[in-house]
């Protein structure tokens, strides 16, 4: 039992830093990207790789996971910067069903639909980690780290502006902000938090397909935000505990059957996303708007 | 011959896509609406028109009872889902996570009701002759483009011709005008869900009889859709149903050139050139940044 909530734990603190980090572009830089498990599976399989190929240390494919997500980041910056609204989200679109198509066959990087198996136990600075209490312990930190660098991020000029321009981008053009910059950076550090969150669940799973980084899951990783509140830093988390527990407290009602399960799971959120859109637009945690 | 073939069954596919994106443009142009649950409006059609035929009725019972199906939803996401999200705040992104998880939710009732398999209705039409050396072509193909013909031409004179249609029109340009002139907006938008949704039923039965259906097709046919809006021009009828088109040839030709597996990829890669490059798309407007 405790072995099975350490693991609960652990997926739902790799869930909480992709969830925060999709709530740094929809929340506070109003980029609604659906495009999200792309960078989350850019950086799953470059921390396998480093893994793969050279050292095991999970801090360093964190590192290794976050820049090559920011830097490919760009594939979606340029899009935001050109378009917004129904545009963008087409756009995100776009490159989500490409990504999925390229991650199922670029064979020599991502192994293809068989995915990159073996992955070595992770240790950092050469101590072993891979047992799941000193791995929950390590992704709570990034969690923590990360959570903390939002918040004093968000707080400050950067964040301020970021929600000027989400809400007015005329407005904050006219103050004398750098639009182009700022929306940039945003998605660099959205998308390099994916990128770490991607690494932690490759030594976590000790092995990654293309499954887990398709249109669903980035619908997935929207609805926790969405359903949690945008633009807080508890929202996200909320959310991801709430669509975390829903299978697992689904398989204790007798009524179900267990093949239905993943249906009836997608009905509620569905039905949970629709709902709380029309009668409390700003999410669970989120204030009266 | 295979060039000739592909084209063929390029154009088969897009007469359908052509359709169900013109649908999709007829809402968005007039109400503004970004209805991306025009999928599950097709895939309920098709549905419907499946389980009447599997329990023996004709065809065009079946038929009928799918148009009074998808005529329902649309109004239905109008009525009970837009407009409360339009009165209180109306983001285009509340309405499209609303509409969103309401996709969500008929691709999991389906499921439940029906299995995530393929199902196929049987038709004499689909059985395939020879017509040249090499060329092999069912009788359902001219169905299809007959359909697709007869249809957009209906609706086309509707929209010039017709009071209704003029309304229509006038609604997209200002809504504000056409209220001071006394009409109805609500009215107006009610026939443009209704008429919208309609124009996805013959493209869900044809692929009921071809093709075959299953539940993930609603959000198959939602990327499909809003990919032929965005490249025809957002809000233009003819620009989505010759984008729907051009998806459809190029899905089928590309199999002739790359694997099968860059199929769906094609489609995407064309819809993100277009937003980078031409986002008011083959006949919109230029759109402001």
């Amino acid at each position: 039992m405790t072995a099975y909530l350490i693991n609960l734990a652990t997926l739902a603190t790799i869930f909480g830093i992709l969830a925060a980090s999709l709530n740094v572009l929809i929340g506070y830089a109003g980029i609604f990207s659906i495009a999200h498990a792309v960078f989350f599976g850019l950086g799953a399989y470059a921390g396998a790789q480093l893994a793969l190929q050279f050292i095991p240390d999970v801090l360093l494919a964190c590192l290794a996971g976050g820049a090559i997500s920011a830097a490919l980041s760009l594939c979606l910056a340029l899009p935001a910067l050109r378009v917004r609204g129904e545009y963008f989200v087409a756009a995100s679109l776009g490159l989500q069903m490409m990504a999925v198509t390229v991650f199922s066959e670029a064979h020599s990087l991502t192994g293809g639909h068989g995915g990159l198996v073996g992955i070595p136990p992770a240790t950092l600075f050469g101590a072993d980690v891979s047992a799941p209490a000193p791995f929950l312990g390590f992704a709570l930190a990034v969690l923590a780290v990360l959570l903390l660098a939002v918040r004093l991020l968000m707080r400050g000029s950067f964040g301020r502006a970021l929600m000027a321009i989400r809400d007015s981008e005329s407005a904050a053009e006219a103050f004398g902000k750098d639009v182009r910059a700022l929306k940039t950076l945003a998605v660099a550090l959205g998308c390099a938090m994916a990128g770490v969150a991607g690494a932690l669940f490759a030594f976590y799973m000790a092995f990654v397909n293309v499954e887990s980084f398709t249109l669903e899951q980035s619908i997935l990783v929207m609805a926790m935000v969405i359903i949690g509140g945008t633009a807080t830093l508890a929202g996200p988390l909320l959310g991801v505990l709430l669509l975390l527990l829903l299978p697992a407290g689904l398989s204790f009602l007798p009524f179900i059957p267990p093949t239905q399960i993943g249906a009836v799971q997608q009905l509620i959120y569905g039905l949970a996303m629709t709902l709380l859109m029309i009668f409390r637009p700003a999410g669970i945690a989120g204030g009266r708007r | 011959m295979l060039f000739l073939q592909l084209l063929v069954s390029g154009i088969q596919t897009g007469a359908i896509y052509a359709l169900t994106a013109a649908g999709f443009a007829l809402i968005f142009g007039a109400t503004r609406v970004f209805h991306v649950a025009h999928g599950a409006t097709f895939a309920l059609a098709g549905y419907t028109f499946l389980a009447l035929s599997q329990a023996g009725f004709p065809w065009f019972l079946g038929a009928g009872a799918a148009l009074v199906v998808a005529v329902a939803f649309g109004l239905f996401m109008d009525f009970f889902v837009y407009r409360p999200i339009q009165r209180h705040e109306g983001s285009f992104f509340t309405v499209f996570v609303a509409a969103f998880g309401m996709s969500i939710v008929v691709q999991s009732l389906i499921e439940i009701g029906f299995g995530r398999g393929f199902a196929v209705v049987a038709s004499p039409l689909t059985r395939a002759h020879e017509v040249l050396p090499g060329l092999y072509l069912a009788d359902i193909f001219w169905v299809a483009i007959g359909v697709a013909l007869v249809m957009f031409g209906a609706v086309t004179l509707f929209l010039e011709r017709t009071r209704l249609g003029i309304g229509l029109r006038a609604l997209s340009e200002n809504p504000e005008l056409l209220r001071a002139f006394g009409l109805s907006s609500r009215r107006l938008s009610m026939v443009a869900f209704g008429l919208g949704s309609a124009l996805a039923v013959p493209g869900a039965v044809l692929t009921a009889v071809t093709s075959g259906l299953q539940p993930a097709i609603s959000a198959q046919v939602m990327l499909v859709s809003l990919a032929a809006a965005v490249v025809g021009g957002i809000g233009s009828l003819r620009g989505a149903a010759l984008a729907g088109l051009l998806l459809g040839v190029v899905e089928n030709l590309v199999v002739s050139v790359l694997d099968t597996q860059w199929s769906a990829a094609a489609g995407f890669v064309v819809l993100f050139a277009f937003i980078l490059f031409k986002p008011s798309g083959l006949f919109g407007q230029a759109v402001a940044r």
